[in-house]
């Protein structure tokens, strides 16, 4: 029974880690698909993690999750009007803008809280346990005893899948992400698409940066996004550039992170770094066997 | 592109000196490793740094500064500004303020828990494995399964010193304790911090402490959600982070250490040398907290005042005190 009671708090633990990144990874996705590669997912992320903090002090966790969102869309359209409309290189625009949330957040942090920070007094969201479902042994815990924010994840895989491959909407997106010249030429909007596309994903960068404030860590510190922005991005090329696939990447680092504070955590004469590393070494397992027959869009970043 | 920065920096600050009034101001600055948000180690140096200013009328600056060579150039940076003091906030400047220092010699470089003195580089030695000896006592005493665990940013020396006071005091009170630690590699990622515990808290761990700073807030989030799960603080007294949960901390009066040296140095009376502080400065102290020293088994009190006088007084050997 103790053996049970550990595996169902891993695989909980496994979706609760890569309930951020999934989010993340399908606005990046959709953003990818219309031929963006945002890197300032990370600043919007950031921006979502301080909006939402501040949000949910005044109008509580669900007014935080509504700053965060329009957080991380107002991120993402500087970034749009400047690497989209103005045609800017979108490396050096993605990263400018990470690096600038990154100092204004923590300005920001110091306005909204002084010196001594939030502390852990931020109304949170709870976590949800759906009637019946999450009595089931493991798959319970681990997807149907969450918080909504891994709901809306969740949600959000089938909405990205259908948006992208089952509108005329997410055609022309496509069309845009593989050929502007070719798009154009049929009569899509391109530059419109991918403000839109950019935006959506910015969107989900909020969001994924409420999840961390808001229904895991109860506070907002400076950076503390640590990385997970450039992570998002790494399972959107691991997950084939495919809302489903993103899922399953994103699970599979949940699952790796986890297990890797449980290796550390259970006291093995294992170096902790190589626990540090797992992650990052099954993530390069899975993109050296998996993805070399499938390409990203072919005008992606261009 | 940091050379052309450095020499446009150095240019200003050669035409500030020539307009600016004599030497005679007095201006401390203060580079941390990461946000002073932190409640703790990082929180502290800040809060030292506005009593240099309030008590001392001194000019006073702060950045952050994550990488060594961001770090080696605020350094710089502010060295060449004129800065009399430059506090350099953490065992990971000692090397970065070495190689800035030998260029700006008027002035003194202060390197909190660095190594040694080279030159107008001057550590301040913080013996914190003092203070988590008496709350590893504790931890040994008031748990139920046996098991502790520590929560560390990165493994540097401090770091580790202040896992194995706090191991060696739970091996006092409960000699077949068992410890687990766990490394984030960074001091940012609360929410890492949060599952680290977790982590722990799912394998039995029901004492937990913590060297992470910000990071470690995620372990207060953690314990809060638990019932009987309780965290020892870390570099400033964190009762308040989960109320109900934090049985103590090991804190370190930074104000009072960067006082003590920026006082001297504004009064000429300064001299390189290592300064330790253990528990016999004040500065280093174990600070239970009030509210749940009624879980305390009956004599435990005692055995902490004991040991700590022992501490102070030599007889008692922490985990790698060594006074320089």
């Amino acid at each position: 029974m103790i053996e049970l009671a550990l595996i169902s708090g891993f695989a909980a633990a496994s979706v609760r880690v890569a309930t951020p990144l999934l989010l993340a990874a399908i606005g990046e996705t959709i953003t990818e698909k219309s031929g963006v590669l945002n890197l300032g997912i990370e600043g919007a992320m950031l921006a979502g993690a301080l909006a939402a903090a501040v949000g949910a002090i005044s109008l509580g966790p669900l007014g935080g999750v509504a700053f965060a969102v329009a957080a991380g869309m107002a991120t993402s359209a500087i970034f749009a009007a400047v690497a989209v409309g103005a045609r800017a290189d979108q490396i050096i625009t993605g990263t400018a803008v990470t690096l600038g949330m990154t100092g204004l957040t923590g300005l920001g942090a110091r306005l909204a809280f002084g010196d001594a920070g939030a502390g852990l007094t931020i109304p949170t969201l709870p976590v949800l346990p759906i009637p019946g479902l999450a009595a089931i042994p493991v798959i319970g815990p681990a997807f149907f005893s969450q918080s909504v924010m891994s709901y809306v994840a969740f949600a959000a895989i089938a909405w990205a899948t259908w948006l992208l491959f089952r509108t005329r909407w997410g055609l022309e997106v496509r069309a845009a992400g593989e050929s502007a010249a070719a798009a154009r030429a049929m009569g899509v909007p391109v530059t419109r698409r991918r403000v839109v596309a950019t935006v959506i994903g910015g969107a989900f960068a909020g969001l994924a940066g409420a999840t961390l404030v808001l229904s895991q860590v109860g506070t907002f510190t400076e950076k503390m996004t640590a990385g997970r922005g450039f992570i998002a991005i790494a399972i959107v090329v691991l997950g084939r550039w495919h809302p489903i696939g993103a899922g399953l990447a994103a699970l599979l680092f949940g699952a790796a992170t986890a297990l890797q504070y449980t290796f550390q955590a259970s006291g093995s004469a294992v170096p902790y770094q190589l626990f540090q590393a797992l992650p990052y070494l099954l993530a390069l397992a899975v993109l050296a066997v998996a993805v070399g027959r499938e390409k990203g869009p072919a005008g992606l970043a261009k | 592109m940091r050379g052309t920065l450095l020499a446009i920096a150095l240019l200003f600050s050669a035409c500030g000196s020539e307009t600016s009034a004599p030497p005679a101001a007095f201006r401390v600055a203060l580079v941390t490793p990461g946000s002073i948000a932190d409640a703790a180690w990082n929180a502290g140096a800040y809060s030292g740094l506005q009593q240099v200013r309030d008590s001392l009328g001194a000019t006073v600056s702060h950045i952050e500064a994550r990488t060594p060579a961001d770090q080696e150039e605020a350094l710089r940076s502010y060295a060449a500004e004129g800065y009399t003091i430059v506090f350099g906030h953490g065992y990971e400047f000692q090397q970065p303020a070495e190689r800035a220092a030998a260029e700006f010699p008027k002035t003194i470089f202060v390197i909190t828990s660095g190594q040694e003195v080279v030159g107008n580089v001057v550590p301040l030695i913080f013996r914190i494995h003092e203070a988590t000896y008496l709350a590893g006592m504790v931890a040994g005493a008031l748990t139920k399964t046996g098991k502790i665990g520590f929560v560390g940013g990165m493994e540097l020396p401090p770091i580790v010193l202040g896992y194995e006071g706090w191991l060696q005091g739970a091996r006092a009170t409960r000699p077949d304790i068992e410890s687990r630690v766990t490394y984030l590699g960074n001091f940012d990622d609360a929410a890492a911090g949060k599952e680290a515990a977790l982590a722990m808290i799912r394998l039995g761990v029901d004492q937990l402490h913590h060297n992470a700073d910000a990071a470690a807030i995620g372990l207060f989030g953690a314990a809060k959600e638990q019932a009987n799960v309780y965290v020892y603080g870390a570099n400033a007294d964190q009762s308040a982070l989960a109320p109900g949960h934090v049985v103590g901390s090991a804190v370190l009066e930074l104000p009072r250490a960067l006082l003590l040296i920026a006082r001297e140095v504004q009064e000429n009376r300064f001299t390189p040398r290592v300064e330790s502080f253990g528990l016999e400065s004040g500065v280093i102290a174990f600070v239970a907290n009030p509210e749940l020293q009624n879980r305390w088994p009956t004599g435990l009190a005692e055995r902490v005042q004991a040991a700590r006088d022992s501490i102070i007084t030599g007889t008692l050997i922490v985990a790698g005190t060594k006074t320089p």
